[in-house]
């Protein structure tokens, strides 16, 4: 890499820069594919997820190996106004509920995750009371491949009409894998996955859902 | 008799491991777990100006005469760990 800036910083690439600002302006002006350029709703939330297998492992069989089962997971958990709205009148929405589990209660350490169908909610209750969040959730495959069990814990602060704090964790035994989380640990192993409400410093804030891709309106329904 | 006791049994292995993850899952332990699961901010690729947007990066790179580097993939952006 160090090359090719090298090469840039000696023009050995010379371009139009009148041209590709004229591209840059029409493409400014042209119609966005709808589906690239999803928005948080208006009024909402944008939360931060984390997630990350805390034991379990064998032995890695490489380098990239041990760096997967190492690694911090990231997405973004959307909120509606009328969820945020619930929220603050000390209710977790049924909606917000089984976003939760079935787009973000999953292991995406290892790269793209399944995510749970609703008929693989078993159990599933989150509450708010003086605001703090407890729960436990049942997730599971009918063939018994994956699953995941957890608690959950947390805490919301609002001030006026605005969630200030959002902070939730699951922590429960995961099992299984996907097609492209290969290389789970065998069994069950212990999974956290943390949600903290964003605020907009970091680039990734403003990524959609990995959930919310291509299905928005299924994913916030 | 033997059956009462087994499912009393089973049922008390469902609650008490039911009880320990919530016993495990304490304020505590939550704060912990919320300041574990952080990305570091020493890490490399943290310091690349990310942008989603490529014309944004286009703009932004022939303003200030840089070079973009292009990570790309056909999946999620966060979704490759």
């Amino acid at each position: 890499m160090r090359e090719r800036i090298r090469e840039y910083e000696f023009g050995a690439h010379p371009f139009d820069r009148e041209q590709v600002k004229a591209e840059l302006r029409k493409a400014a002006d042209g119609k966005r594919d709808a589906r690239y350029t999803l928005k948080p709703p208006a009024g909402g939330l944008v939360v931060r997820v984390h997630a990350k297998v805390l034991g379990g492992y064998g032995k890695p069989s490489s380098e990239s190996a041990a760096v997967f089962q190492n690694a911090l997971a990231r997405d973004n958990l959307w909120i509606t106004a009328e969820e945020q709205a619930m929220l603050i009148a000390g209710r977790v929405p049924e909606s917000l509920q089984v976003r939760i589990a079935r787009f973000h209660l999953v292991d995406n350490t290892r790269g793209e995750p399944p995510m749970w169908k609703s008929e693989e909610i078993r159990s599933l209750k989150i509450q708010l009371r003086n605001g703090k969040i407890s729960g436990s959730v049942h997730l599971e495959t009918d063939d018994d491949a994956r699953g995941y069990r957890a608690e959950l814990r947390g805490h919301v602060l609002s001030s006026g009409n605005t969630v200030t704090g959002f902070e939730l964790v699951a922590l429960g035994k995961f099992f299984g894998e996907g097609a492209y989380t290969r290389n789970a640990p065998d069994g069950r192993f212990p999974l956290a996955v943390t949600f903290q409400l964003a605020d907009g410093n970091d680039v990734a804030d403003a990524v959609a859902p990995q959930g919310a891709r291509g299905w928005l309106d299924g994913y916030l329904r | 008799m033997k059956k009462s006791f087994f499912v009393l049994s089973m049922l008390l292995v469902v609650t008490m491991s039911a009880a320990s993850v919530a016993a495990e899952l304490s304020e505590q332990r939550c704060r912990e777990l919320v300041a574990e699961l952080q990305p570091g901010k020493d890490a490399l690729w943290r310091t690349i100006p990310w942008r989603l947007s490529v014309l944004e990066a286009t703009a932004i790179a022939l303003e200030e005469d840089k070079p973009i580097f292009i990570w790309a993939m056909d999946g999620h952006p966060l979704g490759c760990t």
